[in-house]
Parts: structure tokens; C-alpha cells; sequence
């Protein structure tokens, strides 16, 4: 007996320091993220994983563009209960309606920024740096910069507003789990997302055909323009834009051409468009294209979201507007043209891949530099009403019909209508609008029968709390250090 | 009391020529009637001459003479002498034994005796599960056992129920006991990946039928040694072996129907009721929000209806301009369409069993078929089996012995989906979307009715046909044993097993299908492959010294793998909806990858008793698991266990009264390791392709420390039985700490992720266990026994590591349906929330009682309140945990006639409501179905004393918020289960060659008693109802055979 337990015992104790090896157990569809970016190889696996997640639903895939219209006053809703009416009606609390989505998942892509800048920091301090990886570092840099400037308009108020106050917990290294980061003021957000965008442009690549579904130089100067407008910075923006447009590298959509251009990938004016691909970021009957059909148009179509009649009304400006052929009539009648193709490749139907919901999102156009240049150059301290009008009317020639502006005539209406039709369903509106303190006007009467919304007046300005999202409940739980910096109203 | 589950050799027939006549007769037990197998028939004195009784309890002797006396003999029961007198029938009761607690039961890495394991173990035999019907063995066991809590997951064809041992010991690692099939630890859960349809549980894959027993083992003594498995207990099946004698071929067969549920489950309001509540809604938002007359507001509100319902063949009218005179007309005026009974019919469940089985002195086999079908209470829910098993043993000269076990399943599980789904979950849309206005045809068109409906379901009985969705499971498991005895009271065993289970999952959409419409049709096919080998060898020693010494010893190791192969292939694009396979797609996706975990362990055990009267016992086992990180993976468990058998000493002749009184305690530590296999590292995970290049991120921040929860637990029991044991119990007490417990705790998302999985803090399981037994009337042939089980188990939280609170939701169904929180001092089930304060009386409008010290707008009972929720601070609720839970059981048995009624009840606590927010909704989702309970509690200016508040169409969020207005009280109790049995004369059968047959009926969940009555009781482990399919009543009938 004795014998056979010491056995046992020699045999046991054997095992357990030759089974060390057995026990390690490693899974077969993960890497360590300590190792997995070592090179350029890997850091570009890490651009495409990034890239990726931005076309998330709760970001640019869908929510983010539907957020930016649909809170603007060129959105209106034919029916409550569809499906993300919320940001219509603006029934946010803390533990409803919360819209938490967007800072997950912006929080969950700028870890992975972080990630990036990180490991090729490390590569770049062992000396084994390389023009691609700082490339890919510059990419992420700029992303990082675009997620901050659309969480800080989230979440905090406008920069113009009050700088000084709440604008998001600034975070640029990788986070322990323990972590309960506080919020940064709006003024250290943007000054970051500057220093990030003048950061990473030396390294970006300007080759525009190289660069499809990625970030690269040009983006940033037109992200900076957009920045520095947002921030009242009209020479800077202006400086910015003009080195974009006078690049020669992209060029406006002919009138005969622009309906077009929405069945077709990385045309002459995307800037930054984001791809989506059958089985990758494809939300089928729930894509963006999906939620700008009329209802009962294809199986899966709800109508959920179309244009408000003051839109309609900007538009019928010119019946001609070329514009108007991305349009399609919606529920309310068979005449008025409420209803955007522009996700889902146009009257076709068949997307830019022949795939109706795997649309690429244009996150920035061409376009949008021309009208960014012509209120920079209105609003500079010493306006230059020739370069607005002549900026503008590159985009109002859409109209043909309207008189072209001059510098006598162009004023910021003017500028802001056109991005208005230009932009239609692309997310910009609404921030347009806050930034500009300007009053809102939701076409309520549109929901047919009527239903009272109560979370809002039918006209809003800035001054409403819920023009920014609250922190959520499960935010403050988890971070109980940020329980005391919500948003006020909430 | 039990019967024996081994065997005693048998003794051949000897033809004794001096004999005159030939008796036959029964041997039933007293308790409740049933037959014993097995009993030793002899005749005294006459060496060698005797037989056993079948498996019916039957037995016949040739050639007895007439003034002989027979001697009944069977382990666990009196031996009785009985004269023939020159009788040839001679049934025979057998009585348990005064003392009968030498039953062998199966537990940890061996057999043990009730009298004299020292841990807590008990013991469900088949024969108190056989009447159920049942896929798997769980459903059966309720109210069985004490400390045992049954849970019932869906009422779906092919659902389990779950089984929690003495409360919850973990956190968010799994509180499932360990499962062990015939000494080998087995997966259990889920085997698909089909998510929201089909979730096979493997237990499935094993026949109720094929088990002999059942053995729970409660504390860390008993539980020990199965180390960092055991902490949330182990259910030890062990599965039957053929028996010494001729070949005994039993047949079983059952048809049961279950027409309808058990109870109410958020009975919707009528056709009309529905239209009046909707109407009503918009008449109040008119009034109430934007100042309109009367008129206005009715032109409003029929303006909502006719908008919705004319395309649907009705018009509304209201003359008067209120409710009053609301009526509906229209093409379909007076005629609803019922969607419930196009959607639910009567389940069909049959069960056939074959089994044959017997043995020689070298070995025995017990082979069975069995066939099993389910038809669900959804048109759409299907479950199907077959399983196979052959138990082989066989002995090699006189010191080997091996025992092959093979058990081949193959089953298919077509299901429903039981989140909370609009698009297609049947039950949800009976009870909350699916208008009585709403007809499958259009009335324009006569074509089936295909865009969504207003309340956006779609129609089920066009889309019916063109989806579907299977599951398929087949799994081999095979185990080998080889006991070697190597010298007297020395033996070797190994056990080598395969376990292999393969899961297949079809899912398919038509092109035509609301989900296959933007893809063209598509087509998933799963395949699942779940590898499990594992060895073990110990090595076993017993010997008595002195007479009264005895001693036995084990150690020994066990090396395990786990392996599951994943793969994926998805085609969309079809070419023809003839074919729905992933060859005729014109794209393809495809996915396949593998995970697994490893464990090495050394285990052993010593035990030693003086003169059967003082037990001690201690156990210790290392763990090695890969589930954990370098620093960590090991870990020692051990326990400490002593009984004292009271009744053996001395002075206890005094007391004659008592006939058997054992008091024993236990203490040991055990763990718990994560559910997932590489919790602690973190990881960058490839699935973020991008423009079809590979794409990848970090997808977790894990804490490499991450450790095993342990558990230390102590326990005591008092084991009595009294007036020779007519009155026999148990009463125990125990109290589990566990530390180091994992949580996958929410943090901050601006660390990028949600959550992460973390060692968090402690939890205290503590409570009282009951079980009490008696014989009540045994006279005559006539038999009554009944049994009470009942326990307590009081479950706090204890400690949080860094003091913190942690908010969690309860996992079920995807959607958070209950918020908890863990604080300390406070219930592992403490349910968070705002403190809802009802409906103001004149206004009808939702209360909140503030629980802060901001400005009231009112006082409610007292208390300062508000209208809003926001200003409402969240504060624990109550305590999803019953105060008392357990089982009634009462048999009574007369002259092959038996009824056994089974009772389960649970008292105190809280359930949540997670369906309420959809049925009874304050008027936001006015195009949905409200129940009865809605309708007629809901405030009116007529009904002030309403206990919900004024429906009114505006987007009011307040239901929608984690509040006590959806807690109920969860006391009830139910008729689980009644069987009606009756076993056929001898006499009778013996003309038509049949040694046993036996008819019954047995009745599942006909009575309930609820404190709360809108839906069933029987709630999940988190105490909550949602928009799982319920359970319902089922009428068996059975017929059982042997030859």
C-alpha cells in the first residue's frame, strides 16, 4: 500500500509539472493582442478591423447618419413605433431612449485607434518604423479625431455655446477595466482632435486611388475644415477646405452624372466613403437604405423615416433640381417625392454592388468642402463674399433653375439651404443647425392621424437640454465617478 | 424506503423430488406497492433451492412442499419467513428494514451506503420518475428532493428544465451541478448555436428510461472530489445494468396531450375591448394634451382606427363622440379572426421503450430502444428522438472485470423562438400583436395578407412555409471500465470514455421571407462537434481490522479534454425555393474554428469507521485546469466529514421508539471555474473584415489573474426514523461561502467594452433542508405513505472587493429584462429599480416614491413621491429568492392499484414581470394587444381605484422602466404531477405469457395555485416571466410490459 501511494505520488507530481503544456489551451480564432500588431501587415489588418467598426450600425452604418437628419428638421415621420422615432421625438432619459449605442461603440472604436498608435509607437521607439506604419498610425489618428468631434457634438454642448463645459472623457491609451474616466471639457476635446489631425496629416498618403474605403490626407484637411468651422475657426476652416479643393485630386459630380453617382463606389467626390460588403457590415432589411423606403416598397421596408414638407418646400425652389431624382414618392400620396434612394443605389434598386442594403456610406463629399469654403469664407473676419458666391454656386448649379448667387446676393441662408439639398439624409443637418443656433421645426402635422409628442415643442433651439444626449444609466452605474457630470436636464 | 439497485446472485433451480406443488406470487414493497424485483425466494433449509423474483416481483417454484416455509429476502428490507401451508399463491409485502441504511447508493468515484456516507447525498430511484413524461430526467425530479430547486426554462418541445443545488453559489459562472453519467463527468447545456430557436440540451440525449439512479450529492463531502467542478453540487446518473437471471424484455408506451397551458399566461382582452382601449387612448391624448372637445377628440381617435383596420375590412363610428357608442362595422363587422388556435394546437407527445436485459454469472447486458416524439404546443415546435444504449459487463477470471457502456442518441428539434421577438414569437404574438382585426388574406385582394402589420407581426400562417429552422444532435458516448482486483480488498478501476456530440442547424428563408427578402433567400447549415475524452484511474482499498476497524482508501488521477469543432456555412442568393441547401446559393460565407479546455487532477479519499457506529471521512484533489491563467490554474479542494450512528449505541435500547437516529457534518472546500474557456486572456479577435480583407481588433480586456471561485462549506445533519421506521426524516443544515466569485461586471464603456469577467467578491448560501417520510396506514393490502420535502436557503451577497455595488441584468433572452444589484449584505437576487407608487386616484397618472431628497410633488402613503420617474432615485426592490420552497408527495396503493400525487410549492419572494411592459403598456404601443388583466384594472375616470394608470397616447415611458410596478408576489403551489397506476393480476397475465404489465395515467401540472395569477408561476432561476412559451397541462396514458 505504502509503495503504491509513493508511486502514485512520484506519478501525480509528474504529471502536474509536465502538464503545463497540456493545460495551455489557446483559441484558434484569437490572437493576443499584446502581439498581434508587430508590422505593417498586422497594422493594416487593424486599419480594415477599425474601418469596419465605424460602418457599425450605431455609427456610421446607419444610426449616426439617421441621427443627424432625423433630430434636423429635413426628417419628418409618417407613423410612430417604426423604429428609432426616438431621436425624433427626443424621448431620451438616462434609462430609456438613452441613444447609449453611440458611445459604446465610438468608445469601443477609439480603443481600437488607440490600440493602433500604441503598438506602432512601440515599433516606431525600437527603431523598426517604417513609412507604412506611420501611415497606418496617421490613419488611426484621424479617426480617432473624427470619433471625438462626433462624440463631443453627441454629448456636449456646441463649442460656440460654452466651450468650458462637459464634452467627453478624453482617452488616448489603452484602459485598464478598472478605469472610470471623467468627462474632458468640450474645449480639450477639439483642442485634442486638432492636435491629432495636424499630427497624423505628414503621415497620411495622398494617393487618392490607393486610399479607397480609408482615411487618407485629404480626409483629414476636410475633417480639419469641418472641425474648425464647428469652432468658429473661419480661416483655418477656409485654409483647410481650399487645400482640399485646389488639390485637383477629386472633382464635383456633373449634373448629368450626380444621380448616378449613388450607384457607384468611391466616386469623383467621396473623400472619405466607408465600404460596406455583403456579410460584413450589411444590416439588410435594417440598412440605412432600408430605412429611407417607402413603406410595404420591398418585403422589410417600414418607412421610416422621409423628408419633412420644409424640406419638400426648399426643394420645390427649382422643380428641376437634379436632386430630385434620388427622390421617390412616399406613403402620404403618389406625388410627393419623400422617399431617398440614395442607400440603396437609386431607382434601381441594385446599390453600387449590386446589392441593395451593402451601401457604401459617403461620409464626406467634395461637395460638402465647397459649401464648408463658402461660409468660411462669408463668415472670415474680413468676409470674402466673391470666393462664398462662387463656392456656392458650384453646388446651386444643381438647381438650374435657380439664379446663381453674386456676391451681393449670397448670404448664409443661402449656403445652409444648399447643404441642406446637397445633404439631404447624410447626417449633417442637425449639427448644422445646433452649431448655428438655429431654431427647429419638426413637421409634426406630417404623422397622419396626429399623435401628441410631448418630449418636445414642435420648434426647439439649442437652449433645449435634449439637443445632446444623456450619459446612460448604465454608464453612470459602471462609472459612478461620471454620475455627477451628466448632462443638465437629465 | 428505496429498493436495491444490485444485484445478489442468484440460486438455480434444483428439482427437489419430494415436491408436491407449485407456488407462485408477487413480492411488492410496503411503502407504495411496487414490485421488487431481484427478492431472493428460498426455501428453508433446503440448500440451494430458491429463485428471484422478475422484474414484475413475480416469482414461481416448482415442487415446493406443502408444509415448507419460504424465506423473502432483498437488501434494504426484512427478511421474512413465510409457511406455504399448502397454499400456491403467496404474495408477499416486504417490509424496510428497521435499520435499512446500508442502501448502496452511487456517489463520487464509487458506491457508498446511506448509513454510512458521511456527506449529503440523496437518492431519486427511476421508479419515482417513470410515470413523468419526459425528455429528460430533470422535469421529473421536482419536489423530490430537498435543496434541490427545479426551474422550468420554456414549456417548447425539446426544452429541460434546469436543476440548482442549495441556492446560487456563483455569480455569472455557471451555477449548473456537474453531471456525471456512470463515473464520468459529462457537458451538459446547450449543444447548438442556433441562439433564440432551438436550444437542445445534451441531458436530452440520455433516456429517463436507461437510468437506474439518481444520486444529488450536496456538500462538499460528498462532492469534494470532483474538486473545482463541484461547487454547485453533482447529479450522479448512473444508468441500468442487466441483472442475474433469464432475459427480462420490458415494454413501455405512452401517448400524452397536452391541450392547453397550465395556467393563465397574459390572456389577452377581447377583439372588442382591444378596439375600446385604442380608442380611449386617443380620445384621452386629444382631451387631456391638446385641449379638444369631445368631438375632436373621437374624430381623432376613429381617425387612428379606421386609418389602421379599414385596410383590414372594419370601420368605426362613435355617434356620441365618446366610448359609449363605439361600434365597429365593415366588410368583416362581427367576424375576428383566432390567431391563437391557428397558432397553437393540442401537443402530442408519444414514448416508446424496449428494453431486454439479464445476466449469468460472467455477465450481464442491458440493452434498450426507445423512440420518442414531440409535438409542441406551436404549429412550428417538433421534437423528435431515438436512442440506443447497451450496458455490457462481463467478467474475465476472477479479478477483471470490465463494463463497456454505449449510449447512441440521435434526435431533431424543430423550434421557436422565445425572446422577446416581434417578428416571430408565436406566443408573444397571440398575446401582444396579432389583432382579431387582422386576417391572413387581404380583404382587397383575396391574396395571403404579406406586409407587416400595424402592430409590425407579420402573418405567421403565410410565413409559416417560408422559413424553417432544425436542429439536429447526435452523440456516441461510450464508457469502458476495468476493475482489476489486485489483491483481497485491493482493486484498480480506470474508466476511459468518449463522448462525442454533433449538432447540426438548418436555418432557412425564403427569398420571399421578411428575412431573406434583402439576401434573396438564405441558408445556414452549423455543425457542432463536441469532443470529450477523459481517463481516470483509482485505486481502492478496504479492509477491516480487529473486527471493527474498518478502513478504506482511494487516489488516483483523471486527465480530461474537451474539444469543439465549429464550422459555418452560410449561402444566400438561392437559386429555387424548391431547394433549401447551401449548394444552389449563388454567394457563400463560411465559418469554422475550434475551442476547448484541458484538466489534469489527482484525487484521494480515506475513510474509516469503528464498529459501524463512528464514521470519519476526508477526501483531498488538485486541479489543473486550462480555463484559468499559469499563475492561477491550480487549485487544492478537500473536505472533513464525521457521522455518528446514535441508534448503535447502547443506551439508545431504552428508547425503542426510535428505531434509527444518525447525526453527521461535513465541512470542505470546492470551486468553480469560469464558463468561458479563455476568460483570462485577452484577445484580438479576426471577425471585423473589411472590403474583403481580413480585419481585426481587441475584443475584450481581461483580468490574467482571473482565479476559481472556491467554496467553503459546512454541514450538519439529524437523521432519524422512528416507530420502526413507519416515520423517517431528515433535517440538515448547511452554510456555503463562496469567494473569489466571478461576474462578468459592467465597467465603464469608455474603456471600449461593456463588461469584462472578474473574481468580484463573496456570496453566503445558508438554509435548513427538511425531508420527512412516513407510512400512514399499511393494513390490508392497503398502503399510504406520504412525503414532505422543504427547504430555505437564505442567499447574500457578503462581499464586493473594492465596495462596490455592481448592476447587472438578468442574462435570459438577450434583452435585460431584470435589473439586479449586488451590495453587500443584501440577496443574490436583489432586484433594482424605481419603488413605483401606483396611479393617482383623481388623475390616474403613474406615482413614483422618490427615494431621495429632492423637492416632492406629492406624498404617497406618507412618503414624498413624484410624476416623473427621472426624479426617482433606483433602490432594491425585493428579493427574487422564495423564503420556502420544496415538494408534497403522497402514494396510496391497494391491490395493484396505485395513486401517487406529486406537489411542489414555493413561498415568499418576488417574480418580475418581463412581458408586462408589451401587454400592459401605458398607451405609447397603441397597436398592440393589451391583456385582461390591462383592460379591466387600468384607470378610468369610472374605475379611480385602479391599480394601472390612465392609457393615454403619448410616449410615456414609465412602464418601460425597471420598477417594483412589475413585481408580483410568487408564492404558489402546483399538482406537478398524478399518476393513476394499476398493475394487472397475476392470474391474469399468466395466461397470456406476460410476467408483469401495468396501465396508468398520469396527469402533469393540472391544479396551480398562484398568488398571482396573469401568468404561470413556475419562473426561471432569476424569478422572471417573459415571453417564453409556457407550460402546460398533459394527459398521459401508459402501458408497461414485461416478458
Amino acid at each position: 500500500m505504502k509503495k503504491i501511494t509513493i508511486i502514485l505520488t512520484v506519478l501525480g507530481l509528474m504529471l502536474m509539472t509536465s502538464c503545463e503544456e497540456f493545460l495551455d489551451v489557446k483559441p484558434s480564432n484569437y490572437a493576443n493582442p499584446e502581439t498581434s500588431i508587430k508590422t505593417a501587415t498586422d497594422a493594416k489588418v487593424a486599419i480594415n478591423g477599425l474601418m469596419r467598426k465605424m460602418t457599425a450600425a450605431d455609427y456610421y452604418g446607419r444610426n449616426f447618419i439617421i441621427y443627424g437628419d432625423a433630430k434636423g428638421g429635413d426628417f419628418a415621420i409618417r407613423s410612430q413605433g417604426r423604429g428609432l422615432d426616438y431621436y425624433y421625438s427626443f424621448n431620451h432619459s438616462a434609462s430609456s431612449g438613452s441613444g447609449a449605442g453611440f458611445w459604446n461603440q465610438i468608445y469601443h472604436n477609439i480603443l481600437q485607434a488607440n490600440n493602433l498608435i500604441v503598438s506602432i509607437q512601440k515599433i516606431e521607439d525600437a527603431g523598426n518604423g517604417s513609412a507604412l506604419l506611420s501611415d497606418y498610425k496617421g490613419q488611426a489618428m484621424t479617426a480617432r479625431a473624427l470619433m471625438y468631434f462626433d462624440l463631443v457634438r453627441l454629448y456636449g454642448k456646441p463649442y460656440n455655446m460654452n466651450k468650458e463645459s462637459y464634452g467627453v472623457p478624453l482617452v488616448l491609451e489603452l484602459l485598464e477595466f478598472t478605469a472610470q474616466p471623467t468627462r474632458a471639457s468640450v474645449e480639450a476635446v477639439y483642442t485634442q482632435i486638432l492636435k491629432d489631425l495636424s499630427d497624423a496629416a505628414p503621415f497620411l498618403s495622398k494617393d487618392k486611388a490607393a486610399t479607397k474605403g480609408y482615411l487618407n490626407y485629404w480626409a483629414n484637411k476636410a475633417i480639419e475644415a469641418r472641425v474648425h468651422l464647428f469652432m468658429d475657426n473661419f480661416t483655418a476652416s477656409l485654409t483647410a477646405a481650399e487645400e482640399v479643393l485646389n488639390s485637383g485630386k477629386y472633382s464635383l459630380y456633373s449634373n448629368t452624372d450626380w444621380v448616378g453617382s449613388w450607384s457607384t463606389q468611391f466616386g469623383s467626390e467621396s473623400i472619405f466613403e466607408l465600404a460596406i460588403f455583403p456579410s460584413e457590415a450589411d444590416l439588410t432589411t435594417g440598412s440605412l437604405g432600408y430605412y429611407l423606403l417607402r413603406n410595404g416598397k420591398v418585403t422589410g421596408a417600414m418607412g421610416w423615416f422621409m423628408a419633412s414638407d420644409y424640406w419638400i418646400d426648399r426643394m420645390s425652389q427649382d422643380p428641376t433640381d437634379i436632386r430630385w431624382g434620388i427622390m421617390e414618392r412616399d406613403e402620404s400620396s403618389t406625388t410627393r417625392m419623400g422617399s431617398s434612394l440614395k442607400y440603396v443605389g437609386g431607382s434601381a434598386m441594385t446599390g453600387d454592388k449590386a446589392s441593395r442594403s451593402a451601401v457604401n456610406v459617403k461620409v464626406i463629399r467634395l461637395s460638402e468642402m465647397y459649401l464648408v469654403a463658402a461660409e468660411a469664407a462669408l463668415r472670415l473676419p474680413t468676409p470674402d463674399r466673391v470666393k462664398a458666391a462662387d463656392y456656392l454656386n458650384q453646388i446651386r448649379k444643381r438647381a438650374p433653375a435657380l439664379t446663381p448667387a453674386d456676391e451681393t446676393t449670397v448670404t448664409l441662408d443661402m449656403i445652409i439651404d444648399e447643404k441642406s439639398k446637397e445633404f439631404f439624409a447624410e447626417g449633417l443637418r442637425y449639427f448644422d443647425m445646433i452649431r448655428l443656433n438655429r431654431t427647429i421645426e419638426f413637421n409634426d402635422e406630417f404623422i397622419s392621424p396626429a399623435v401628441v409628442i410631448t418630449h418636445r415643442t414642435k420648434t426647439i433651439d439649442r437652449t433645449f437640454f435634449k439637443t445632446i444626449l444623456p450619459i446612460s444609466q448604465n454608464e453612470l452605474d459602471a462609472n459612478p465617478a461620471i454620475a455627477s457630470q451628466q448632462n443638465p436636464g437629465y | 424506503m428505496k429498493k436495491l439497485i444490485f444485484i445478489f446472485l442468484s440460486v438455480l433451480f434444483v428439482n427437489a423430488g419430494m415436491a408436491q406443488t407449485r407456488v407462485t406470487g408477487t413480492v411488492t414493497a410496503s411503502e407504495d406497492g411496487s414490485p421488487i424485483p431481484y427478492t431472493v425466494v428460498l426455501v428453508k433449509g433446503s440448500r440451494g433451492v430458491g429463485t428471484n423474483t422478475d422484474a414484475e416481483g413475480k416469482y414461481s417454484l416448482s415442487n415446493v412442499a406443502s408444509d415448507a416455509v419460504l424465506v423473502f429476502s432483498y437488501v434494504g428490507y426484512k427478511t421474512q419467513e413465510i409457511p406455504v401451508s399448502g397454499r400456491s399463491v403467496i404474495n408477499v409485502e416486504m417490509v424496510t428494514d428497521a435499520l435499512a441504511l446500508d442502501e448502496v447508493i452511487v456517489v463520487a468515484y464509487g458506491t457508498s451506503t446511506k448509513g454510512t456516507f458521511t456527506g449529503a447525498a440523496s437518492v431519486v430511484k427511476a421508479d419515482a420518475i417513470r410515470d413523468v413524461p419526459t425528455l429528460s430526467f430533470e422535469n421529473a425530479m421536482g419536489g423530490k428532493i430537498a435543496g434541490l430547486q427545479i426551474t422550468t426554462l420554456s414549456g417548447q418541445a425539446g426544452s429541460t428544465s434546469s436543476i440548482r443545488v442549495r441556492g446560487i453559489g456563483s455569480m455569472n459562472a455557471s451555477n449548473e451541478p456537474l453531471y456525471v453519467i456512470d463515473g464520468v463527468p459529462v457537458i451538459s447545456g446547450n449543444v447548438t448555436q442556433m441562439g433564440i430557436y432551438t436550444s437542445s440540451n445534451v441531458m436530452n440525449t440520455i433516456n429517463p428510461n436507461d437510468i437506474e439512479s439518481i444520486t444529488v450529492l450536496k456538500d462538499a463531502a460528498a462532492s469534494a472530489l470532483y474538486g473545482s467542478r463541484a461547487a454547485n453540487g453533482v447529479i450522479v446518473i448512473t444508468t441500468r445494468q442487466g441483472k442475474l437471471g433469464k432475459p427480462v424484455i420490458n415494454f413501455k408506451a405512452s401517448v400524452g396531450i397536452t391541450p392547453s397551458f397550465a395556467t393563465d399566461n397574459y390572456e389577452a382582452a377581447s377583439t372588442e375591448q382591444q378596439v375600446e382601449l385604442y380608442y380611449e387612448n386617443f380620445w384621452n391624448a386629444g382631451k387631456l394634451y391638446e385641449g379638444m372637445t369631445d368631438e375632436e377628440a373621437s374624430t381623432s381617435a376613429l381617425a387612428q382606427l379606421n386609418k389602421r383596420f379599414n385596410k383590414h375590412g372594419y370601420t368605426f363610428s362613435a355617434p356620441d363622440h365618446t366610448v359609449n357608442s363605439l361600434t365597429i362595422g365593415g366588410e368583416r363587422a362581427g367576424q375576428y379572426f383566432d390567431w391563437e388556435s391557428e397558432l397553437f394546437r393540442t401537443a402530442v407527445y408519444q414514448a416508446y421503450d424496449i428494453s431486454v436485459s439479464g445476466g449469468t454469472e460472467a455477465s450481464n447486458y442491458y440493452t434498450s430502444f426507445s423512440y420518442t416524439n414531440d409535438l409542441g404546443r406551436s404549429v412550428i415546435n417538433e421534437y423528435d428522438r431515438i436512442t440506443g444504449r447497451m450496458n455490457f459487463g462481463q467478467k474475465i477470471g476472477r479479478f477483471i472485470e470490465l463494463n463497456t457502456n454505449i449510449n447512441v442518441s440521435t434526435s431533431s428539434q424543430e423550434g421557436f423562438n422565445d425572446t422577446r421577438a416581434l417578428g416571430n414569437n408565436y406566443f408573444l404574438q397571440s398575446r401582444n400583436l396579432l389583432w382579431g382585426l387582422y386576417w391572413p388574406t387581404d380583404i382587397a385582394t383575396g391574396l395571403p395578407w404579406t406586409a407587416r402589420f400595424g402592430s409590425y407581426a407579420y402573418n405567421p400562417l403565410y410565413y409559416n412555409n417560408e422559413w424553417e429552422n432544425w436542429s439536429k444532435t447526435q452523440r456516441v458516448f461510450a464508457t469502458e471500465t476495468v476493475t482489476i482486483k489486485i489483491l483481497p480488498g485491493l482493486n484498480l478501476r480506470s474508466i476511459f470514455s468518449f463522448d462525442n456530440t454533433q449538432t447540426f442547424d438548418h436555418l432557412y428563408y425564403s427569398a420571399l421571407h421578411f428575412n431573406g427578402s434583402s439576401l434573396i433567400g438564405s441558408v445556414t447549415e452549423n455543425s457542432t462537434k463536441i469532443n470529450e475524452l477523459l481517463s481516470s484511474s483509482t485505486l481502492n482499498y478496504n479492509k477491516t481490522f480487529g473486527g471493527v476497524h474498518n478502513v478504506s482508501a482511494l487516489a488516483g488521477w483523471e486527465v480530461g479534454k474537451n474539444n469543439t469543432d465549429y464550422m459555418r456555412s452560410t449561402g444566400t442568393n438561392l437559386a429555387t425555393s424548391e431547394l433549401h441547401t447551401v449548394a444552389t446559393a449563388g454567394k457563400l460565407d463560411a465559418n469554422a474554428y475550434f475551442w476547448g479546455n484541458a484538466m489534469v487532477s489527482m484525487l484521494s479519499r480515506a475513510e474509516y469507521n469503528y464498529n459501524n457506529r463512528y464514521y470519519a471521512s476526508a477526501s483531498f484533489r488538485r486541479d489543473g485546469s486550462s480555463k484559468l491563467g499559469p499563475d492561477s490554474r491550480w487549485g487544492n479542494f478537500w473536505s472533513v466529514a464525521g457521522s455518528w450512528r446514535i441508534d448503535q449505541e447502547g443506551f439508545m435500547d431504552n428508547v425503542p421508539v426510535i428505531s434509527s437516529l444518525r447525526l453527521r457534518a461535513s465541512y470542505g472546500v470546492n470551486g468553480t471555474l469560469p464558463t468561458s474557456n479563455y476568460g483570462w486572456r485577452s484577445l484580438t479577435s479576426y471577425s471585423s473584415k473589411y472590403m474583403e480583407q481580413p480585419g481585426g481588433g481587441v475584443s475584450n480586456i481581461a483580468d490574467p489573474n482571473l482565479s476559481w471561485e472556491t467554496s467553503y462549506t459546512s454541514n450538519i445533519a439529524l437523521e432519524f426514523g422512528v416507530l420502526e421506521q413507519r416515520l423517517t426524516g431528515s433535517i440538515e443544515y448547511f452554510n456555503r461561502a463562496s469567494k473569489n466569485l466571478l461576474q462578468d461586471v459592467p465597467i465603464s464603456n469608455v474603456t471600449g467594452f461593456g463588461s469584462t469577467l472578474r473574481n468580484v467578491g463573496e456570496i453566503n448560501n445558508r438554509g435548513l433542508e427538511f425531508e420527512l417520510f412516513g407510512e400512514i396506514i399499511k393494513s390490508g393490502g392497503f398502503t399510504w405513505t406520504a412525503g414532505l420535502t422543504a427547504s430555505h436557503v437564505k442567499s447574500t451577497v457578503t462581499k464586493l472587493y473594492g465596495g462596490k455595488n455592481i448592476i447587472w441584468y438578468e442574462p435570459t433572452g438577450g434583452d435585460d429584462r431584470t435589473k439586479f444589484i449586488y451590495t453587500e449584505g443584501e440577496s443574490t437576487l436583489a432586484i433594482y429599480g424605481r419603488e413605483w407608487a401606483g396611479v393617482e386616484r383623481e388623475t390616474g397618472l403613474n406615482l413614483w416614491f422618490l427615494n431621495n431628497d429632492s423637492e416632492p410633488d406629492l406624498s404617497v402613503d406618507g412618503r414624498p413621491a413624484t410624476y416623473d420617474y427621472t426624479n426617482a432615485t433606483e433602490v432594491i426592490l425585493g428579493d427574487a429568492h422564495p423564503k420556502l420552497f420544496g415538494g408534497f408527495n403522497t402514494d396510496l396503493g391497494w391491490k395493484g392499484i396505485s395513486l401517487g400525487l406529486n406537489f411542489i410549492y414555493k413561498l415568499g419572494g418576488y417574480t418580475y414581470d418581463a412581458a408586462g411592459k408589451d401587454v400592459n403598456d401605458d398607451g405609447y404601443y397603441w397597436e398592440r394587444i393589451m391583456s385582461l388583466d390591462a383592460y379591466e384594472n387600468r384607470w378610468t375616470p369610472t374605475n379611480k381605484d385602479a391599480i394601472y394608470p390612465q392609457r393615454v397616447a403619448i410616449d410615456m415611458e414609465d412602464v418601460n422602466q425597471k420598477s417594483s410596478r412589475h413585481m408580483h408576489p410568487a408564492d404558489f403551489t402546483r399538482l406537478k404531477s398524478i399518476t393513476l397506476g394499476y398493475s394487472l393480476p397475476q392470474t391474469l397475465l399468466s395466461k397470456v405469457k406476460l410476467s408483469g404489465a401495468r396501465v396508468y395515467f398520469n396527469g402533469a401540472n393540472l391544479w396551480t395555485l398562484a398568488a398571482w395569477k396573469v401568468y404561470d408561476p413556475e419562473v426561471n432561476e432569476y424569478g422572471s416571466r417573459g415571453w417564453e412559451m409556457p407550460i402546460g397541462k398533459t394527459y398521459t396514458f401508459g402501458i408497461e410490459a414485461s416478458f
